[in-house]
């Protein structure tokens, strides 16, 4: 017990050295390199953001960690254990991208399914699986089949199966693409729950704004390559700007104001009326309703 | 690529070194399979191909096929087409072999009534003489214990088969003595019907041979049981009885049964 | 360091109680083994002649054709279908993010297609024996005389031949999942498990081209199916003799241990190559 706490402390919750990922193309053994060469580390405990357009190499990495694909070179471990074993998965919940799950299962069957896949039985598994159907907010739907989920649905079944076995890193991949506004501010409200609780989590987007909000570190993939790693906070922070807000001004005040400013040797760079965010309208809109 | 190449080179030498010891262990048995069902031989297989039947022995469904022809032959047999009829006979008992049934009947089929419809064919029963009738019973006769004959290889303990050759023998090829042999022969197989030990020694009798006919009896009549009506211990007895007032035999020499 | 996760029986079962639970929810499946149960009852009505044992023939012949033709169909279908399903629907992607091997997956897989297999073999079995038997009375009602060549059919070799059967399918089971462990399309799968069944089929020819000799290159080719290919004709030796002398029981267990002989093979080897398949 004490050596694995040791283990916990210093390995941290994913660690990339050198990853590569070749795709054979069928002809003439022409290969794409999906990764490359890619170092990362994920400490516990922090929301990490996995960027990059489509095609860069994100699903794959993610792929790579899980032991679903074997890679081309380079070593890739959880918590300490390397991905191609099966205990290394023990501490991991997956959610894929577009999911789409067994038609045929209601949503209960399948979050059951899956959390008895994990090492759950007995009375803990029908608590903790109605736990999880509510966390997500599925309650209503959850004797439902599948078959009859919306997009939304199933990303929410599917974070609801991820969950299920308390693990200590949850992998999204895109968890909000295609779900709508509303949707996705439910999924980032849930990541943010998790993150409370201490647990990591790595997520990706090609929708770089998404994840401005909730992420702590963020990597940029392009092409396979890590193009710029860092702290969200420090990336886009500017330390030697600032935005003041104030009612609007009559023009003769303005006035004052930029010749006090300049009194003291300073410009007023910028003068504009704030635009309120579209998905904030629309989530007050939507939100009152309810 | 390499590592598929190997895979697939594994794949081959575990499935060739696990069939090989597998063969060998289930041999036994594929051997005695083999055996009863001649359409498992390659030879046979091939001389039934062209009839829609290797279709058909691809997915096993041999038995199906044999029924199927067998229900054809009847509506061969109702036209009275004889060469249809003969060849479909001839494809269910090499397809499956396994029914008594269906030899029994196409020799019963080939004995009796292809030589009724040869005639017909020839101008009917007045019109042709009775040398070529004998003859065309004479050949279909022969034909059918042909038949009988390739059926025992299959059933070599069937009574069915030794009284039916029996019975052709007696009545469509006139030979007592062939006949009196296989009811005998019939007699020998498990599950022999008491009759076909009665028509041995009646067959003897017959063919004037009366001191084998009552040898014959009298060494059977202590083997039949007393609690088996069908076992005819009393007719025996009484045909024991007649045998030896033909031959005279004298009263202190007569048969005396134990009970 | 970390407690390790070993081959799990629990999680192996897991997975082919949600292959037979997501079998018995398709219609396909149960339309399939409507339709067999149809034909077998309809048989019955089929009959042109009256002739006792004979038709008893033939209705069982009828009876292990229906439960060959649709099981065989139902068994590669299904286990493409369910296999593909998972690759398709990128459940595998779920299912093997958890702690599962990847051993486990393709034995559940097995386990449950073998069990879906028993399902449609023991109901195609009872309703033959249920359809055999009244027909059996009513013959020996109608024709008493008949009964002195003994009972019309042994019930010991229907059973037989219907677990004979139901070994065969397990066989062809094991090996189109060992194609779909490493196929790309489903249909590819379907079209090598026919072909698959047909070569099991023809096995003896390659075992006989063997015996016979020949040229290096035939004897090569021919040794190579004899032994790669299960003999499928070996699992047919009860059909035939439901109206005669009853099997020996030993031929059963022996050709019962030489179908467990090639599905641990197949299996294995299937194992094996999911091992190396990327998803
Ligand atoms: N199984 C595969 N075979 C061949 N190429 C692939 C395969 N999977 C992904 N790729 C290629 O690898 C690159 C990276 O894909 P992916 O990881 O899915 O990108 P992302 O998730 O960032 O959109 C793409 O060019 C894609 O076409
Ligand atoms: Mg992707």
């Amino acid at each position: 017990m004490a050596t694995e706490q040791h283990a916990d402390r210093v390995s941290p919750a994913l660690e990339l050295r050198g990853l590569i990922k070749d795709f054979s193309t069928g002809l003439r053994g022409l290969k794409l390199r999906a990764v490359d060469r890619l170092d990362l580390r994920v400490e516990a405990g922090q929301v990490y953001g996995l960027l990059g357009p489509n095609g860069s190499g994100k699903s794959t990495t993610i792929k790579m960690i899980l032991g679903l694909l074997a890679p081309t070179a380079g070593h890739c471990e959880v918590f300490g254990v390397a991905s191609t074993c099966v205990e290394a998965r023990r501490e991991v919940g997956y959610l894929p991208e577009s999911p789409y799950f067994y038609r045929y299962l209601t949503g209960r069957e399948l979050v059951r399914f899956y959390a008895e896949l994990g090492g759950l039985h007995g009375k803990a598994l029908a608590e903790r699986v109605a736990e999880v159907i509510a966390t997500v907010g599925l309650t209503a739907a959850a004797d439902r089949r599948i078959e009859t989920y919306s997009k939304g649905m199933l990303q929410r079944i599917g974070l609801a199966q991820a969950i299920v076995h308390h693990p200590r890193l949850l992998i999204l991949d895109e968890p909000t693409a295609g779900v709508d506004p509303v949707g996705a501010a439910a999924i980032t409200e849930l990541i943010l729950s998790l993150k409370a609780q201490g647990k990591t989590v790595l997520i990706t987007s090609h929708l770089l704004g998404q994840i401005e909000d909730i992420c702590d570190r963020v990597a940029i993939l392009d092409r396979g390559r890590l193009m710029l790693e860092g702290a969200v906070r420090e990336l886009v922070g500017r330390a030697d700007r600032q935005a003041l807000l104030v009612p609007t001004l009559p023009a003769a005040e303005l006035q004052e104001l930029r010749a006090w400013l300049e009194s003291r040797g300073h410009t007023l760079e910028m003068v504009a009326a704030p635009k309120a965010r579209l998905d904030q309208i629309f989530l007050d809109c939507v939100g009152k309703k309810k | 690529m390499k590592s598929k190449g190997l895979t697939l080179l594994l794949a081959i030498v575990s499935l060739v070194v696990a069939g090989a010891g597998l063969g060998k262990f289930v041999e036994p048995v594929w051997r005695a399979t083999r055996e009863a069902e001649p359409a498992l031989r390659l030879d046979s297989a091939a001389a039934a191909a062209g009839q829609g039947v290797t279709l058909a022995l691809l997915g096993g469904f041999r038995a199906l096929v044999a029924d199927a022809s067998w229900v054809r032959m009847y509506v061969a047999w109702e036209a009275r087409d004889l060469p249809a009829t003969e060849t479909l006979l001839g494809l269910v008992t090499t397809l499956d072999p396994r029914p008594v049934y269906f030899w029994l009947n196409s020799a019963r089929i080939m004995a009796y009534d292809f030589p009724a419809w040869r005639i017909e064919t020839a101008g009917g029963f007045t019109a042709v003489s009775p040398a070529i009738q004998a003859k065309f019973k004479q050949q279909q006769g022969e034909a059918a214990l042909q038949q009988i004959d390739r059926a025992m290889r299959y059933h070599p303990l069937s009574a069915d088969l030794w009284v039916e050759r029996a019975n052709i023998q007696l009545n469509q090829l006139k030979d007592l003595a062939g006949a009196a042999e296989s009811y005998r022969r019939a007699w020998q197989q498990p599950r022999a019907p008491y009759f076909a030990a009665r028509l041995h020694g009646e067959l003897l009798r017959r063919a004037g041979r009366s001191a084998e006919a009552l040898a014959w009896l009298v060494k059977l009549h202590p083997e039949l049981p007393t609690n088996d009506e069908g076992a005819g211990g009393p007719v025996v007895l009484g045909r024991i009885r007649d045998l030896e007032r033909e031959l005279a035999v004298p009263a202190n020499n007569r048969y005396q049964p134990a009970r | 360091m970390m407690t390790r996760v070993t081959f799990s029986l629990r999680r192996t079962r897991l997975i082919a109680f949600n292959t037979v639970r997501e079998a018995a929810r398709q219609k396909l499946y149960g339309f399939v083994g409507v339709l067999a149960a149809a034909f077998v009852l309809g048989a019955r009505s089929l009959r042109d002649f009256n002739f006792g044992a004979p038709e008893l023939k033939f209705l069982a012949d009828c009876g292990f054709g229906v439960m060959a033709f649709f099981g065989a169909a139902l068994v590669i279908t299904a286990t493409a279908q369910l296999f593909f399903s998972e690759i398709e629907n990128r459940t595998v992607l779920t299912l093997l993010a958890k702690p599962v091997w990847r051993a486990e997956f393709i034995l559940g897989k097995f386990i449950g297609l073998a069990f879906v297999a028993g399902v449609f073999c023991t109901v195609v079995t009872l309703l033959l024996i249920q359809v055999l038997a009244s027909r059996e009375a009513q013959l020996l009602r109608d024709f008493p005389e008949a009964s002195g060549l003994g009972a019309f059919v042994s019930y010991s070799n229907v059973i037989f031949a219907g677990v004979l059967q139901w070994l065969k399918l397990a066989v062809l089971a094991a090996f189109t999942l060992l194609v779909a462990s490493f196929a790309q399309t489903q249909l590819f799968t379907v079209v090598t498990g026919f072909f698959i069944l047909v070569i099991g089929h023809l096995q003896y020819l390659a075992q006989d081209a063997y015996a016979r000799g020949g040229s290096w290159l035939g004897r090569g080719m021919s040794g190579l199916i004899a032994t790669a290919f299960p003999n499928f004709q070996l699992f047919a030796l009860a059909d035939g003799l439901n109206v005669g002398e009853a099997l020996p029981w030993w031929h059963v267990a022996r050709v019962a241990l030489y179908a467990l002989g090639y599905i641990g093979v197949a299996c294995g080897l299937a194992v094996v190559s999911f091992r190396q398949r990327e998803i």
